[in-house]
């Protein structure tokens, strides 16, 4: 069974319409990748997930979105909670104006938990799975800021499993990033697969070919192709996703 | 202004033409020409706006200059020039006086004369004989040190009161003094016709009280005064005490007080009698005590201070102290002397001490030939002056307090020009405690003028700099909660389209003069909030309260309902609850000033707690001030809120965390620089503020935290006495130092919250 099960969305900002019908299944423990060109909609359709468009004033959403058999878009849920559920990364690096540790026990705080041997704990398995404790456990209670980006993203990867997620919205986390950064976060989420469901938004087309399974490709609001990874890139259906992967646009 | 409107319009939009036409300049125009136009402009650009920042910068340097010049000649050591003085032939004076212009002085002597000479060249202008001597010998004389008055003893124990005038003319536009003695009616001291050894005399409309010694321990009173019968008949009444009995040792100084109410007398074994005088038939010894520095020593001379409240005791060892009458706290009629200031030392007996007739300073002789020039608030010795190594038994301050002349003991003048400009301003007048006349104990108190010359200046600027501070914190104790949570709301919660009418709305009330704030909260606010004090303390408590339980009541409404509705509905429904709220509190009052207040709420704080109740008090000035505060902090503690990149709210909003919990725990901490450059900005809008606090408190100089009593701020007080301040004067001065002390003030609290700024603003930088 998908952990996620989109169907029929549409999105509407106004009177315009940027999502028409999407359906998407996305499978528990896989890395989805969301392709396309700039304004396709793909960051559009992740910030469904977690409601993070409610931000955004006169949008509307239509259809259904099921996480693990739940309702995403109903408007009486506790986004709070889903949020809880549906953690993201974004595509700049956004640590918090505080020390490392309190970057990542913010979550945690969040949820009600006080106890400090719980919350070093919680934060040392978190930089731990986020391939960064090695680099910071010496100064823990430093200023975050003063990391490196590649470090800052990590860091905000840290921040976001802390809550123990189900699944982790990742919207451009490269994009920001040096190449040998890149690396380092392509081989977390190799490591990240294992314990979570992760949709990835990139640009780059080796990046969704190197770490997803599956593939979706959208176009002007609209999915135009998904299926596995290796079988989109190698021998797509549509003509639309051939000339884009091979570079004809976008 | 019309025509103002109409022209803007057109200013606007012709920046965008000349872009336009400079475009289609630019297809035909070489590019280097317009290249150096673009350079030539950036230059002027350029030289303009650092002109115009040196500008600003200089006229503040020059404005600080300014008043640092204005206060610099308070800190002026008093300078003393000895002048040359003639020689004289006549060895033995026993009073001397100069006049006005320090042109003539005169003498009264032991053959019955007095005598008018010339400072410049010690001829002598006139003599004048004493006429109602008849024969008898002056045995001593008397004057009070200001007033050229001279009082006679004789050996057959009369005294003849004289007055002194000069009447300065004008011929040929040159000076030219007259003097002229007026002599009185003698009056018989002694009825056994002893001689008067020593003497004190003061006449006041028509009442003439002295005393007298006639032996080393025989002092007499003297009253004489007109009564008129009933029938219309004038007649003198005379009483005549014998104070004698009451002496255990001889007398060696006396002094009678202006106000011809007390008597004091000095004797060998350092003892003060004190008799109160108000009622002549009933002359009785209140007080006797010890007035030396030195235990043993004797009392060698007495002097008042100008105004005839403390008394000036010079000893036999050298010591110069000056004593006050203090009220007794028990009984209000009982007013012993207490010791009030301590002046240095002459290192052998005071001889003569003469009073300043501008200043609460005086001089004081010795038998070595020093004399010291000292200063009773300030308590402080200002000046040694030597004449060698005679004894100096005459002694006098020039009219206008700008010289000094003495007398040695073979006959020698010496006079000295005095630059003696702020003797009553130290840093411990300024900002300490100083034991003033009248008052019970040292105290801070402001109270720079008053109807008469005699009249000691309290300059004393802690009171105004916590009236400044008392205000500000009443001020931002409003203004800061309320301006922030405002911001808060407004960026984090508030609807953007509501936010877009607010937040200028809220600026506009910066736009409104102080002055006007000041008389709203004066006139109209004060006499309200006086009637409905209960109601306001409810207010802070309902208020909150109320909007707590309605944004819960806004809960239990549906989500889905809640969500269909407008935005902005939420504080359609706030509003007039809390309009509610603050009528039924204001209505309410009058039931709650009944119930726990007897009626009246001040009545009432009056009784139970002693403290008063003063209609333009601090809470009145939190209003009006917190008014005028609130739009500078709002609006930069708004901008700072909003310029939290909204990545870290999303970031803070993504982990789950609910907009309140971004607010608190990512916006509020990522926007303190700003917060705090705003309350900083705030605090020193507040210092500064002027009209508010000079209108809608009482200007009372009060030392008192209560938000019920009023306050004098720095800034009200420079406004309300640099009109009665003559220019050069003390006070003027002092204001142009209070007006420094603010600008210091302001300087430090901005500089510091500057450096505190730029640390958070490290801290957050990277952002």
């Amino acid at each position: 069974m998908p952990e996620v099960e989109i169907r029929q969305v549409c999105l509407f900002y106004g009177s315009k319409q940027a999502l028409f019908d999407i359906d998407l299944d996305i499978g528990r423990r896989e890395v989805t990748a969301f392709i396309g060109p700039s304004g396709c909609g793909k960051s559009t359709l992740l910030r469904c997930m977690n409601r993070l468009n409610d931000l955004v004033d006169n949008v509307r959403v239509t259809g259904s979105i099921r996480l693990s058999g739940g309702e995403v878009l109903d408007p009486t849920l506790d986004v709070t909670d889903l949020r809880k559920r549906v953690g993201m990364v974004f595509q700049k690096p956004n640590p918090f104006p505080k020390t490392i540790y309190e970057n990542v026990a913010y979550g945690p705080r969040i949820l009600g938990i006080k106890q400090k041997a719980r919350l070093d704990e919680i934060v040392e398995r978190s930089l731990h799975s986020a391939a960064i404790w090695e680099e910071v456990k010496d100064r823990l209670h430093d200023n975050a800021l003063a990391l490196s980006g590649g470090q800052h993203q990590r860091l905000c990867i840290a921040r976001t499993i802390a809550v123990e997620p189900e699944v982790v919205l990742m919207d451009e986390p490269c994009s920001a990033l040096d190449p040998i950064a890149t690396t380092k976060i392509e081989e977390l989420i190799h490591e990240l697969k294992q314990q979570y469901t992760i949709v990835i938004v990139t640009h780059n087309m080796q990046q969704a070919a190197r770490v997803s399974d599956h593939t979706a490709f959208m176009y002007l609001g609209r999915l135009v192709e998904f299926g596995k990874t290796d079988k989109l890139f190698t021998t797509p259906e549509k003509q639309e996703t051939e000339d884009y992967i091979t570079g004809r646009f976008g | 202004m019309s025509d103002f409107q109409q022209v803007a319009p057109q200013e606007i939009s012709s920046p965008r033409v000349n872009a336009r036409t400079s475009a289609s300049k630019k297809k035909g125009a070489s590019p280097r020409v317009n290249l150096r136009w673009k350079q030539l402009t950036d230059k002027a650009a350029g030289v303009v706006i650092t002109a115009g920042g040196i500008a600003i910068i200089a006229s503040i340097i020059l404005i600080l200059f300014v008043i640092v010049a204005e206060t610099l000649p308070l800190w002026y050591a008093p300078t003393a020039q000895p002048t040359p003085t003639p020689a004289l032939e006549n060895p033995h004076p026993l009073v001397v006086g100069v006049d006005e212009y320090q042109e003539i002085v005169y003498f009264a002597t032991a053959a019955g004369t007095i005598e008018f000479r010339s400072l410049t060249d010690g001829h002598i202008l006139q003599r004048f004989e004493i006429a109602g001597l008849n024969g008898q010998q002056v045995t001593s004389a008397y004057r009070d040190g200001i007033q050229h008055e001279v009082a006679i003893g004789t050996s057959g124990g009369l005294i003849i009161p004289l007055r002194l005038v000069f009447t300065p003319k004008f011929v040929d536009g040159k000076r030219a003094i007259t003097p002229e003695v007026r002599e009185g009616k003698p009056l018989q001291i002694d009825e056994q016709g002893r001689p008067l050894t020593s003497l004190v005399y003061s006449e006041n409309g028509g009442v003439v009280r002295a005393a007298a010694l006639v032996g080393p321990r025989t002092l007499l009173f003297f009253s004489q005064q007109e009564k008129t019968s009933p029938l219309g008949e004038s007649s003198l009444e005379q009483s005549r005490t014998d104070l004698s009995p009451q002496l255990k040792s001889d007398v060696t100084a006396l002094a009678l007080d202006q106000f011809q109410s007390n008597l004091l007398a000095g004797t060998a074994s350092g003892e003060l009698y004190h008799w109160p005088v108000d009622e002549p038939e009933k002359v009785q010894l209140r007080q006797t005590f010890s007035a030396v520095s030195t235990p043993g020593t004797g009392i060698s001379v007495l002097g008042w201070l100008i105004g005839g409240r403390s008394l000036i005791v010079g000893d036999a060892s050298g010591g110069v102290n000056v004593w006050v009458q203090v009220r007794n706290e028990e009984n209000s009629q009982d007013t012993p002397y207490r010791k009030a200031h301590q002046f240095r030392s002459h290192r052998t007996q005071v001889t003569a001490v003469a009073p300043s007739p501008r200043d609460k300073g005086f001089l004081t002789a010795d038998v070595g030939g020093t004399v010291l020039v000292h200063h009773s608030t300030s308590e402080q010795t200002l000046l040694e002056l030597s004449t060698g190594t005679n004894s100096l038994p005459l002694l006098t301050f020039a009219p206008k307090a700008n010289g000094a002349l003495t007398v040695d003991s073979h006959g020698q003048l010496f006079r000295w020009d005095l630059h003696n400009l702020h003797p009553e301003i130290t840093l411990k007048t300024l900002f300490g405690k100083v034991w003033y006349e009248g008052y019970e104990k040292p105290d801070y108190t402001w109270q720079s003028s008053s109807g008469t010359d005699d009249f000691e200046p309290k300059f004393s600027l802690t009171p105004l700099t916590y009236g400044t501070m008392k205000g500000t914190f009443y001020a931002l104790l409003l203004a800061v909660p309320l301006s922030i949570c405002a911001a808060i709301y407004t960026s984090q919660f508030m609807h953007p389209r509501i936010r877009s009418v607010v937040k200028p709305t809220v600026e506009v009330m910066a736009a409104l003069p102080s002055v006007v704030l000041g008389f709203f909260a004066g006139l109209w606010l004060a006499p309200r909030i006086e009637k409905i004090v209960p109601a306001v303390f409810l207010l802070v408590i309902a208020l909150p309260l109320v909007s707590l339980i309605a944004s819960f009541v806004w809960r239990l409404i549906p989500l889905p309902v809640r969500s269909r509705l407008r935005p902005g509905t939420e504080l359609a429904f706030l509003a007039p609850l809390l309009l509610l709220t603050m009528y039924a509190c204001v209505s309410l009052s009058g039931y709650i000033d009944t119930i726990f207040f007897n009626g009246s709420f001040p009545q009432w704080l009056y009784t139970t707690t002693g403290v008063q109740y003063d209609p333009r008090n601090s809470l009145v000035v939190g209003f009006a001030m917190g008014f005028a505060v609130i739009p500078i902090i709002y609006t930069i503690a708004e901008d700072a809120f909003s310029n939290v990149p909204q990545h870290l709210i999303s970031g803070s909003l993504a982990l789950g965390a609910t907009r309140w919990q971004t607010a608190i725990r990512v916006v509020l901490p990522t926007a303190s620089p700003g917060l705090f450059s705003a309350v900083m900005i705030g605090f020193g809008r507040a210092v500064g503020e002027t009209m508010i606090v000079l209108m809608a408190t009482g200007n009372t100089p009060v030392m008192d935290f209560s938000p019920f009593n009023g306050f004098r701020a720095l800034s009200a007080n420079i406004a309300v006495e640099i009109p009665e301040a003559p220019y050069g004067g003390t006070l003027y001065r002092v204001l142009f130092l209070a007006a420094l002390q603010l600008f210091v003030l302001t300087f430090l609290v901005n500089t510091v919250a500057e450096i505190v700024r730029q640390r958070l603003r490290e801290r957050y930088s990277k952002i």
